[in-house]
């Protein structure tokens, strides 16, 4: 069957590639026809391949399916069989597990009747076994029951002797703390008496002293009564005196008080007195000033009576001075009256003539304005009529013009015609004339403009004219007026003028030179203010008194003047240096600065160590001498001292007195002699006998020695 | 470093006391300068800070300190009364005790500020005058003076310095302070330098010095 579906597979696989093959040709062939349609029979055809070769997959998928199916049924029947095979063996096997199993069976059973007999023997020995212990246990207890009673026995014995000594114990302690507290019973009680004797004594004690301190305070009160007493009775001293010495001016007080009195009543009197007298005193002022004033007034009186007469003399002689007939003062009022009606008629004609000089002015004003404006319009007139002229003469030119342009066109247009037969320039001749045309409208418009400005330069011209006339006729009415005003006066006025300008001048020269002087005086006030200038009156100035300058000066000062100080120190210093040496400077150096030179310090170690050399080698030469002189002391028994020059006193270590000594003196050659000594006159024997006739020092000094010693031995 | 309150409120622009705090400022910061430029002490005593956009030199001499703060403080409180006219640092030679520089600096004060402290006033134009541009002036004048290194003689000998107030006659003295003569240059030279304003306070700067006749 495999083979079967492999040749299919073949068969069909070539099929597919022969009829793919079979595609391929007429797609080969159809390339080179033109069109869409080839393409669509393309396309069929290779769908339909697709197709084809679709289905031969699906074809090959089915074959490849069956095979498989047929494989594994195949391996189906190959497993069915060897489980077979295996379940047989099982079974085999399964038969003689069975055979084993009874046989194992048999075994157990066997051995399950062994078992129980054994089991009835176990039990049986138990039994015994468990008897056997229970004597035993009961023998135990009895053992142990014994034991505990001993036990019990033996502890109880230890503690009831226990409790026996310590019973004992007890009562020793408490005799002795019952004897012990007797004791201090004792004591305590013999303390006690003696504090109740105490006692008894310290409360007589208060007693007495409280008595004391009663007694006490009462002093000290009465005393205080008698105190208070006599201070009031001092006091009372004194009032006595003060009285007294009152007492003792009484009558003079009297006195005085009388003459007070009639003082008193004098001087009211006196006082009245004044008073009337001043009344009568303002009285009469006010009647002194009344007749100064009656004084004044008839004065004044007596001059208007002059003055008053005198007029009525004027008033009398009016008549004969007027030559009018005049005696009463009615005539001179009715002359008077007379005259004031001639002055009211006067004055009358007076208006009259001035209203009429004032009309005739206004009338004169009206004309001569009158006059002006025709004046005026004459001007205008004229001023018309030259713009007409100006106009005529203008539109004569434009005329003119006018004419000559025609004259020429018509020249130009005949030469046009002359020339017009032989050429055709239509065109052109039209451009020309076009442009002729523009040339004159352009011209004639420049013409119109120039006329126009020409002609507003000649209205401005007549208006400028016109007003300078005006002007000029303003001017002359001034003239007329000024001239009308004040002929006379004018000369003045020039003067006034000239005057006038003169101060000008003067005035506008001071301004100047004032001006000059204000800027001077401004530069300068400019400069002062820079420089740090001001007005006292308005402003003060200020600074701080602990300022940086004020403490740099003071720190001046007084670097300046410590080192003046230090100068005058060097100074002093290096006189002492010159004069005294260097000891004296270098004591006196003690304030000064400068550090001393080396070769000072030097010398100054050197001093030091010498003078101690000095003082230790002195120190031990007095010590050497000090032992030498003893050792000699010592040894010879005399004490030699040196009193003066060359002189030498021996005392002996026995003298008998402390007196008793020896003079020697050394001689110009080196020789000794023995001196006259009170000691030595009682020496004469040895004397003459160990220096005169042995003429041995140390002979006479050791017998003498001798002599001495042996007087004290003996004593 | 200026605080602003109080110096500019937004009604008015800059008030009397932000004026007066800002003059006495840069007349701190002005001195310290000239101090510096001039050697009047040691350059090493002074150290570098920032101010007004522009790097300017501060002592560190305590002494100095104190006393420019207690100058400048009083300065502050007349600024604020507008009762001072002038402020003049004065560089005296210690040998001679001539006067060798004067720098001098007029302070006019628009009174109408005083009587008007809080309320704003009617034409607030001329009050309008922003933080920014008074700095811009102040450092353009301390620029100047920085300048005038170029034509100022040395000073070669050892100076100090005092600094002066002219006020009005009849302020109260405080105590501390004393009256002093205006310390005039004999024989100067004077050049006028830049002003700034805060629109209350214009404060005109000049300087003198003492010639030297070569």
């Amino acid at each position: 069957m495999d083979l079967e579906d492999d040749t299919t597979v073949l068969t069909t696989l070539k099929s597919f590639n022969s009829f793919i093959r079979h595609s391929e040709a007429p797609q080969r062939l159809s390339e080179h026809s033109a069109g869409s349609v080839s393409l669509q029979s393309q396309y069929k055809r290779s769908m339909e391949l697709l197709e084809a070769a679709e289905k031969v997959q699906s074809k090959n998928r089915y074959l490849q399916l069956d095979q498989e199916k047929r494989q594994m049924e195949l391996s189906h029947k190959r497993a069915r069989y060897e489980l077979e095979r295996a379940a047989s063996d099982s079974a085999r096997d399964f038969e003689h597990e069975v055979d084993r199993n009874q046989d194992l069976l048999g075994r157990i059973k066997k051995l399950e009747e062994r078992e129980t007999e054994e089991a009835k023997n176990l039990s049986e020995q138990v039994e015994v076994n468990r008897s056997l212990r229970k004597n035993l246990d009961g023998l135990n207890r009895k053992v142990e029951e014994r034991d505990t009673r001993l036990n019990t026995a033996n502890q109880t014995i230890s503690s009831l002797k226990d409790e026996i000594r310590e019973l004992k114990q007890k009562i020793q302690n408490q005799d002795s703390a019952v004897s012990s507290h007797t004791l201090e019973n004792q004591e305590l009680q013999e303390h006690l008496d003696l504090q109740r004797r105490k006692y008894q004594e310290v409360s007589q004690l208060c007693q007495s002293l409280q008595a004391a301190q009663s007694s006490c305070s009462e002093h000290i009160i009465t005393i205080k009564e008698l105190e208070r007493r006599l201070a009031l009775q001092e006091q009372d001293f004194a009032i006595v005196k003060n009285i007294k010495s009152e007492v003792a001016r009484v009558p003079d007080l009297e006195r005085d008080l009388k003459r007070l009195r009639e003082d008193n009543a004098f001087l009211r009197e006196s006082r009245e007195n004044c008073s009337l007298l001043k009344e009568e005193v303002e009285g009469l002022r006010k009647k002194l000033e009344r007749t100064e004033r009656t004084k004044e007034e008839l004065v004044n009186m007596e001059l208007e009576k002059e003055r008053v007469a005198e007029k009525l003399r004027a008033w009398e002689t009016i008549g004969q001075s007027t030559g009018l007939n005049i005696r009463k003062p009615e005539d001179l009022s009715r002359e008077v009256i007379h005259i004031q009606q001639i002055e009211i008629s006067l004055k009358e004609q007076n208006y009259t003539l001035n209203s009429r000089v004032r009309s005739a002015e206004r009338s004169q004003a009206e004309l001569r304005a009158e006059l002006s404006k025709q004046r005026g319009r004459t001007q205008e007139e004229q001023k018309k009529r030259e713009a007409q002229d100006a106009l005529v003469r203008r539109l004569q030119k434009r005329v003119l013009l006018l004419t000559k342009e025609r004259d020429g066109m018509r020249a130009i247009l005949e030469s046009y015609d002359g020339e017009l037969a032989p050429a055709e320039y239509s065109p052109q001749l039209s451009k020309r004339l076009r442009e002729a045309e523009e040339v004159l409208q352009r011209t004639q418009k420049h013409n119109v403009e120039m006329e126009g400005q020409l002609t507003k330069a000649q209205e401005e011209a007549g208006t400028l004219k016109l007003q300078l006339h005006a002007v000029e006729l303003e001017m002359e009415s001034l003239r007329k007026q000024q001239a009308s005003a004040g002929d006379g006066s004018s000369s003045e006025t020039k003067e006034e003028v000239s005057i006038l300008r003169q101060k000008i001048e003067d005035l506008e020269a001071e301004r100047q030179s004032l001006e000059q002087q204000n800027n001077v005086l401004e530069m300068r006030l400019e400069r002062h203010n820079l420089q740090g200038d001001y007005d006292p009156v308005k402003t003060r100035v200020l600074h701080l008194k602990m300022n940086p300058t004020a403490t740099a000066k003071q720190q001046r000062q007084q670097d300046g003047e410590a080192l003046r100080e230090e100068v005058t120190r060097l100074r002093e210093v290096v006189r002492s240096l010159r004069d005294g040496g260097a000891a004296a400077a270098l004591q006196d150096e003690s304030g000064l600065s400068l550090p001393p030179p080396k070769e000072v310090l030097d010398l100054r170690k050197q001093m030091e160590s010498s003078e101690l050399r000095n003082q230790r080698l002195k120190e031990v030469f007095q010590r050497k001498i000090q032992e030498f002189r003893t050792v000699c002391y010592v040894l010879t028994g005399y004490q030699i001292d040196i009193t003066t020059e060359n002189q030498y006193r021996l005392t002996s270590l026995y003298a008998e007195h402390m007196d008793d000594s020896l003079l020697f003196k050394k001689g110009s050659s080196g020789s000794m002699q023995l001196m006259e000594t009170e000691f030595s006159k009682t020496l004469g024997e040895m004397v003459a006998l160990h220096l005169h006739h042995q003429k041995s020092l140390p002979a006479f000094l050791s017998a003498v020695t001798l002599d001495l010693f042996s007087r004290q031995t003996t004593i | 470093i200026l605080t602003l309150q109080g110096t500019f409120s937004l009604q008015t622009g800059i008030t009397l006391k932000g004026s007066a705090e800002m003059v006495a400022e840069f007349f701190s910061f002005g001195i310290n300068s000239i101090l510096y430029q001039r050697g009047i002490y040691p350059p090493e005593t002074f150290t570098r800070v920032t101010h007004y956009d522009m790097s300017l030199q501060l002592t560190t001499d305590s002494k100095l300190k104190n006393y420019l703060t207690n100058v400048v403080s009083q300065l502050k409180e007349w600024l604020f009364e507008c009762t001072v006219q002038k402020f003049v640092l004065v560089i005296t030679c210690l040998e001679t005790n001539e006067v060798l520089e004067r720098w001098q600096f007029d302070i006019e004060c628009d009174k109408s500020a005083k009587e008007i402290r809080s309320a704003p006033l009617p034409s607030s134009a001329p009050r309008d005058k922003s933080i920014k541009t008074i700095q811009d002036e102040i450092r353009s004048v301390i620029r100047q003076i920085t300048a005038t290194v170029t034509f100022l003689p040395l000073l070669e000998t050892p100076c100090a310095f005092d600094l002066l107030v002219y006020t009005d006659k009849d302020l109260m003295v405080p105590d501390k302070w004393e009256e002093s003569g205006p310390q005039i240059i004999d024989q100067s030279e004077e050049v006028r330098l830049r002003s700034f304003t805060t629109s209350i306070h214009k404060v005109n700067s000049m300087v003198a010095y003492k010639r030297t006749d070569l």
